[in-house]
Parts: structure tokens; C-alpha cells; sequence
């Protein structure tokens, strides 16, 4: 394999950055009970679909400290909580033989749901009791909904920004 | 093409990442100020990015609520917004100074907060989480704003000033689990702390005395007390409901927010602190 061009070395942030963006501005008036999908989540879920889980737990990792950056929840929170699904959701896929278009959206939904309820109980664990206070079962739903519908654009988007980059296992095109 | 890897190396990349996770967790758990540093100086690299951003999908998320606002008369809309909620706002405060008139109460010695210097400000967004409740306003230190100050609309109450960076500030919403608010009864003068329940939940008020007859809207502003984050007489809500049930020590008091939280263009910044007054 050759290695990666300087191009190529550049479209993952460029596409972090533009996830990131997506999220702050325009996912903050797609709002369905006050809840909005999440959009960085859904990104790291994407990598580890198209590039494998240590690609994603690294991309999940990376874009979950950058979650962290801009909310209240402890530093490294988020981190770990996308590392953890996208680790698990690149290692899911390598079990694959065949793959279906729906799988993608479906692996979201169960991935999305899942990263949820894991950043509210290891928030929980870790004292952040608020957590629970909020909607719980309605953040799970509208995130999960939400990050299924937009899965087929986000595995584009994660095949393009990991294009070039050596992948664990790659399916997704 | 794909290359399939059956190694032991995914495994020990994701425990590196889970260890370096734990690590600034414990960081952050102890107040590491270098912490507080980076989270500053993210959100001011990222400041012009979102407001370029928000020039642009601030029309498509206009469509996606169903309201559609177009330029002026949007910020015609928002101006009208704002001068009804100020006059809702003086409503409540010249019922709460006929009280305190009335009532000669020992507060003279009390911030008034037609006195203390504000710094306005635009809402920039809202939280990017969807477990907490929070806003972004586009004023940080450089602009006077620190860390605890109070945040008001025309209407009353909004929150306070939980982070602040060079441009921006983050706003604890009073509607957030995490925020606790010293209140006062107008009427009755009862003492009491109005806790957020969420975005479509009332505040919850403790320490209301059971015997205390508390009246359907009655007003509710801040305490004001010694230390109190937030200095006295400002408009938090309406009473929705009250409940004393035999033998409880205290009411179930619940209060709408007078500020609709969801709809704020421009805020005010008190620039006051609890050692201040």
C-alpha cells in the first residue's frame, strides 16, 4: 500500500471540523423534544464501520475529547465513551461476511443507543448524578433515529476522510 | 483494497486510550487549571467558525422549526420579543418593590439591581450535549465577564456564568438539574431554593413552611441572602402549584420560569458578585 499523500493526511480533521461545525450550528435547531442527534458520536461510529475498531477507537477517542472540550461533563468522558462503542462497533463489523446497505444505518442505531446509555451510566459512576436526572429514554430514541437516518451520509463522509489511511478492515464504500 | 489484521494491537491501542481517558478524567476531578486553559482556548479558536456557521444554518434550522424569519424581520421580531419580556419584567419588579415598600424590610443595605453595570450580550448557542442545559454567549473576560456573574433577560432570572474564556461564556440555564436558586415569595416573604427539573419541567422550590398559603402565580424572585450567587429582587417565575400534605416539613412548591429559555436572542451580564454587594 503507498503511503498516505499530504491530501489525504488532511481530510480526516477537515472532515472532524465540519462534523464539529454540523453539530454546534446547524443540529442545534433539528430539535425533537429538545433533543438533537449527535452528530460526533454518529462520526465516530462511521470510522469504525469503514476503517475497523482501532481506527474508530482512535477517531472516537480524538473527536470525543473534542465533545469534551465544549460542555460541562468531565474532560475524557466522551473520549472514552466513543472509543468504547467505535471499538466495539469496528470489531462487530469484522465479523461480517456479507454486508447489506441497512446494516449501516441499523449498526448506528444500536451503536448511537448504546453510547448514550454508556455515557450516562460511566458519567454516573464518576459522579455526575445529572445525567440521570435528564430524559433519558427520549435522548436514546431521538439520537439513535437520528444518527440511522444520517449513517448512509455519514460512512461516506468517514470513507472519504479515512481514504488513503491504512484500515484495520474496510467495507464500507 | 482492504487489509484484514488479526493482532493483538487494537486491543492495546484501545486500553492506551481508555488509561489516557481515566487520566484526564482524574485531571479535571482535581481542578487542574490547565484543563480549564484548553477548554478556553478551544472555544476561542472555535468562536469564528460557529458564528460563520450559524450565519449559514440559521435560516435552514428556521425552516426545520417551522418559523421562518428572514433578516430584518427577524431582528424586528427579536426587538419586540425583548421590549414585551422588559415590560413583563418591570411588572414583576414594581410588584416586588411595592412589597418591600410596604413590608419596610431591612434590605437597604441590598445590591439594587438597577445599579449594577451589565454587559449585553447575543446568544450564540445552545449546548452541543443534550444532557445539559446551557447557552454560549459571545462575551468572555476580555469583556468583563467572569465566571459566577448573573445572567438576566427583560424578563427576569435566565442563569449564571459557569465558564468563561476570552470571547465566550457558557450560562448554566436555572431549568438545569445542576442549578439552585435562592427565592423569595413575594406576597408572603417565605424563603427558598428553586431547583431545575429540565428543559419542560418547572422548578422545583424547597423549604416552603407547609403553613405558608402560597396563591396561584404568585411571583417569585431571588433571595438575595448573604453569599447568595445571585444579588435580590430579580423575577425567577410563577407559581404553578403548591402542595402541603400532612405531616411533610416543607410545600411542594413548582414555578415556571418567567424568561421562555428556549426562545433568548440577547441577554444582560450582571457584573455583580456576592462579595461586591
Amino acid at each position: 500500500m503507498e503511503p498516505p499523500g499530504r491530501m489525504n493526511r488532511a481530510r480526516l480533521p477537515i472532515a472532524v471540523l465540519l462534523v464539529l461545525t454540523l453539530q454546534y450550528s446547524a443540529f442545534q435547531d433539528v430539535r425533537i423534544r429538545g433533543v438533537h442527534p449527535d452528530a460526533l458520536l454518529l462520526f465516530a461510529i462511521a470510522v469504525a464501520i469503514v476503517a475497523g475498531s482501532e481506527s474508530g477507537a482512535v477517531v472516537g477517542f480524538g473527536v470525543g475529547l473534542l465533545a469534551d472540550l465544549f460542555v460541562q461533563t468531565p474532560l475524557g468522558l466522551s473520549a472514552l465513551t466513543f472509543a468504547l462503542v467505535a471499538f466495539a462497533v469496528g470489531a462487530l463489523q469484522a465479523t461480517l461476511i456479507r454486508s447489506s446497505w441497512w446494516i449501516t444505518p441499523v449498526t448506528a442505531f444500536v451503536a448511537s443507543a448504546a453510547g448514550i446509555v454508556l455515557f450516562v451510566v460511566l458519567g454516573a459512576v464518576l459522579g455526575q448524578t445529572q445525567l440521570l436526572d435528564a430524559d433519558v429514554p427520549a435522548i436514546v430514541a431521538v439520537v439513535a433515529v437520528g444518527n440511522a437516518v444520517l449513517a448512509l451520509p455519514a460512512v461516506r463522509l468517514a470513507s472519504w476522510a479515512m481514504a488513503g489511511l491504512e484500515p484495520d478492515r474496510s467495507y464500507a464504500r | 483494497m482492504a487489509v484484514y489484521r488479526r493482532s493483538a494491537r487494537p486491543r492495546f491501542t484501545l486500553l492506551l486510550l481508555v488509561v489516557t481517558a481515566v487520566t484526564l478524567l482524574t485531571l479535571d476531578e482535581r481542578g487542574a487549571r490547565v484543563v480549564d486553559s484548553v477548554r478556553g482556548a478551544a472555544r476561542d479558536a472555535f468562536a469564528p467558525i460557529t458564528s460563520a456557521a450559524d450565519a449559514v444554518f440559521e435560516p435552514v434550522g428556521d425552516v426545520v422549526q417551522g418559523i421562518v424569519h428572514y433578516g430584518d424581520l427577524e431582528a424586528e421580531n427579536a426587538r419586540l420579543r425583548e421590549q414585551l419580556a422588559s415590560r413583563d419584567g418591570e411588572q414583576l419588579k414594581a410588584q416586588d418593590a411595592q412589597r418591600e415598600l410596604k413590608a419596610l424590610l431591612d434590605q437597604q443595605e441590598l445590591a439594587y439591581i438597577g445599579d449594577i453595570p451589565t454587559v449585553a450580550a447575543r446568544v450564540v448557542t445552545l449546548s452541543p450535549n443534550n444532557f445539559e442545559l446551557t447557552l454560549e454567549i459571545d462575551r468572555g473576560t476580555g469583556d468583563g465577564v467572569v465566571q459566577g456573574m448573573p445572567v438576566v433577560s427583560g424578563a427576569g432570572l435566565v442563569g449564571r456564568v459557569v465558564e468563561a474564556s476570552r470571547t465566550r461564556s457558557t450560562v448554566l440555564l436555572i431549568t438545569d438539574a445542576e442549578s439552585s436558586v435562592g427565592v423569595r415569595l413575594v406576597s408572603s416573604g417565605d424563603i427558598g431554593v428553586a431547583n431545575g427539573q429540565g428543559e419542560r419541567s418547572p422548578l422545583g422550590v424547597d423549604l416552603i413552611d407547609p403553613a405558608t398559603v402560597v396563591p396561584p402565580d404568585e411571583v417569585v424572585v431571588t433571595s438575595g441572602l448573604q453569599q447568595s450567587v445571585f444579588p435580590p429582587g430579580i423575577p425567577v417565575g410563577k407559581v404553578r402549584s403548591a402542595t402541603a400534605r400532612p405531616g411533610e416539613l416543607q410545600q411542594e412548591v413548582t414555578v415556571d420560569p418567567v424568561v421562555d429559555l428556549s426562545r433568548l436572542t440577547f441577554v444582560k451580564v450582571l457584573q455583580w458578585s456576592p462579595r461586591a454587594a
